[in-house]
């Protein structure tokens, strides 16, 4: 395609403005994670990886790591069968609880999280299970469900409506045919959502602190709970690794799905 | 396996939705090895038809037949039945060679034969090159070779195909036309094929089937459909037809005078539908009608007309005349050697002439 020169030149400048302002806040992160002196600043003062060591040598931040990477894989291990389920029999089978899970889907947009965060603090208290992790893990589910179910249906949106008569007209009984050809042929939606539901979860902060106390706090929650003292670069460290794992998730999903599934309009 | 005499027979089949009928009392019956094409306009029921005998729906009223057993209760993954889908429904996940053996290992034809199998189909399609490739690294054309791969890999008894073609373009789709006739021709299979392109159905088919509002309109060979369509639909469907009303003034031996308000012209029509005075339809193909240069002799039915429009079509010149003395119908006449002929201008005279074998008489429909 060739563009007016003039026309390029304003697209080019759009782009580049874009992936500067998108990227400014990550650099200047990254950056300051290195400062070896005493407060988060940019440019960095100096090089060290001091303010790493010291997040590994802190426990607290260690824990609430590793909790909240159990809390975001109980999350996603959950929500793939039930968003999977519900995509499917929203746009494939035509189900009866059609309009329901329609709404549902909206609900991120409706109920303010704070509503979500309180609602299911008063009612985990009720049933006795606050101040254990998976419950936790449950709510993060309940309240990005949406996403999921958002990603496969917009896969199964894109399948042709005959797969499984074809499937059938192969010889595959209707199991099979879920087994060998419908749920493969979902499993970039699936993935997806996977890794958005593990990431959102992640990174959730306002339910989390409803659900949380001193024995189950989650990395959002501490850093929130560590800023009220004193900021140190150990925070922009905790960025970086926030970072990482983001990638992480990207990288994982170009070697599972193919990042150009994403990148084309197909 | 059975060896009824038909591979197909489908008696008095009715699908309604709701209040309105898909197909009304529909009858066929299919020879073993033999190619029916089933043509009609969009929407007339075609893929309702097919889906019934696939297995994919049930009639509402009557039976289908597959190689003489009552398939009602048979489930479509149960029949030995392979289709090729309107937008093919390829597995996108598998590959060529995983889309074709699919069937087998669904079938459970023996592991260790399944390679040689895939291969086998995939040649025939002229596909093996590209057996490790997904879907969506094909192109259309070989999509649609995949599809027709494995829809026969496992020898089914019957072939459907649910216009198939209709989403490629013409160069491509008579290629493809083709290339089906010679792999069923090669294979033996008895195939339906669906499609509202009237030449795809003429060219491909040793059985033609013309359908309208979910009713089979005419049954019979391509050929014989064509130069004897039954009925007033079937030919305004297939050809570049004219259509012009007019009053039975005598019948005779399968011949009727017709006054066309203005001439009287001679038309070719079964005796038994008409008697005197009633209104009704007459039919000529733009191929019949012979432009008679100056002094030619005069054909059973000649008029004048005026030149409307001419359309240069390459291979042919398309003249539309109007006839003022046949109602100042419009009429459609090809010249297929405009260079020797010379062309006509717009608002000249023309002379036409047709004869009465190919002027057909139908009673008009209410
Ligand atoms: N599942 C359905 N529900 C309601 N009406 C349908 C359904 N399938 C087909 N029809 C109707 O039946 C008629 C025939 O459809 P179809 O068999 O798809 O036609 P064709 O394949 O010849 O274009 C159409 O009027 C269509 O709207
Ligand atoms: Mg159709």
């Amino acid at each position: 395609m060739s563009l007016i020169p003039s026309k390029k030149w304003v697209l080019w400048s759009l782009v580049s403005f874009s992936l500067v302002t998108l990227s400014l806040p990550t650099i200047i992160i990254i950056g300051a994670s290195f400062t070896s002196g005493d407060i988060i600043q940019f440019p960095p003062d100096g090089f060290s990886l001091r303010w790493y060591e010291r997040l590994w040598e802190l426990d607290d931040f260690k824990d609430a790591f590793l909790r909240t990477f159990q809390v975001s894989l109980i999350c996603t291990v959950v929500a793939i069968p039930v968003g999977t389920l519900a995509a499917l029999a929203t746009v494939r089978y035509r189900m009866r609880f059609q309009q329901t899970i329609q709404v549902y889907l909206l609900l991120p947009f409706t109920i303010p999280l704070v509503v979500s965060g309180i609602a299911m603090m008063i009612l985990f208290g009720e049933i006795r299970i606050l101040g254990q992790l998976w419950p936790v893990g449950i709510a993060l589910c309940l309240i990005n469900l949406p996403f999921m179910i958002w990603s496969v249906s917009s896969t199964v949106n894109g399948l042709d409506p005959e797969l499984e008569n074809a499937a059938h007209s192969c010889g595959a009984p209707p199991v099979q045919t879920f087994f060998a050809v419908t749920l493969p042929a979902v499993m970039p939606g699936i993935i997806t959502g996977a890794l958005l539901m593990f990431i959102l979860a992640f990174n959730e902060f306002l339910v989390s602190l409803f659900l949380t106390d001193a024995r189950t706090v989650t990395l959002p929650v501490q850093i929130y709970n560590s800023i009220r003292s004193v900021i140190t670069p150990d925070l922009a460290a905790v960025s970086v690794v926030y970072i990482l794992v983001a990638l992480l998730a990207v990288w994982l999903l170009d070697r599972l799905v193919g990042l150009d599934i994403f990148l084309k309009s197909r | 396996m059975s060896t009824a005499a038909n591979m197909v027979e489908i008696r008095n089949v009715s699908r309604a939705f709701g209040q309105s009928v898909a197909v009304d009392n529909a009858n066929l019956t299919l020879q073993r090895g033999d190619f029916l094409t089933i043509v009609g306009p969009s929407g007339c029921g075609k893929t309702t038809l097919l889906r019934m005998i696939a297995g994919f729906d049930e009639p509402s009223r009557g039976e289908i037949l597959i190689n003489g057993q009552n398939v009602a209760s048979v489930p479509a993954y149960q029949r030995s039945i392979g289709m090729v889908f309107q937008k093919l429904a390829l597995f996108p996940h598998m590959t060529a060679f995983e889309n074709v053996a699919f069937p087998l290992r669904m079938r459970r034809f023996n592991p260790a034969l399944i390679p040689e199998l895939v291969d086998r189909y995939l040649s025939l399609v002229k596909l093996d090159h590209l057996a490790a490739r997904r879907p969506h690294q094909l192109s259309g054309g070989q999509q649609q070779r995949v599809a027709i791969a494995r829809a026969l890999s496992f020898s089914p008894d019957l072939l459907l195909l649910d216009e198939p073609l209709s989403a490629l373009d013409k160069k491509l789709r008579e290629e493809m036309q083709l290339e089906f006739r010679r792999i069923q021709q090669e294979l033996g299979v008895t195939t339906i094929n669906v499609t509202h392109d009237q030449r795809e159905a003429l060219v491909m088919s040793d059985h033609m089937i013309v359908m309208d509002e979910g009713v089979v309109q005419q049954s019979n060979t391509p050929r014989e459909i064509y130069n004897r369509p039954g009925n007033r639909f079937v030919a305004g469907f297939l050809g570049v037809t004219s259509m012009f009303k007019g009053r039975v003034s005598a019948i005779q031996d399968g011949l009727l005078s017709v006054d066309m308000g203005g001439v009287t012209m001679t038309a070719r029509g079964n005796d038994a539908l008409f008697s005197i005075g009633d209104a009704i339809d007459c039919a000529v193909r733009a191929e019949q009608i012979t432009l008679l240069e100056e002094g030619a002799q005069a054909r059973e039915n000649t008029v004048t007309g005026l030149v409307r429009q001419r359309i240069f079509e390459g291979d042919r010149m398309v003249y539309e005349v109007r006839v003022e003395d046949m109602n100042d119908s419009s009429l459609y006449v090809f010249d297929h050697n405009p260079g020797k002929h010379g062309e006509h201008d717009v608002d000249t005279t023309v002379r036409l002439g047709w004869n009465a074998e190919s002027f057909y008489a139908f009673p008009v429909v209410k």
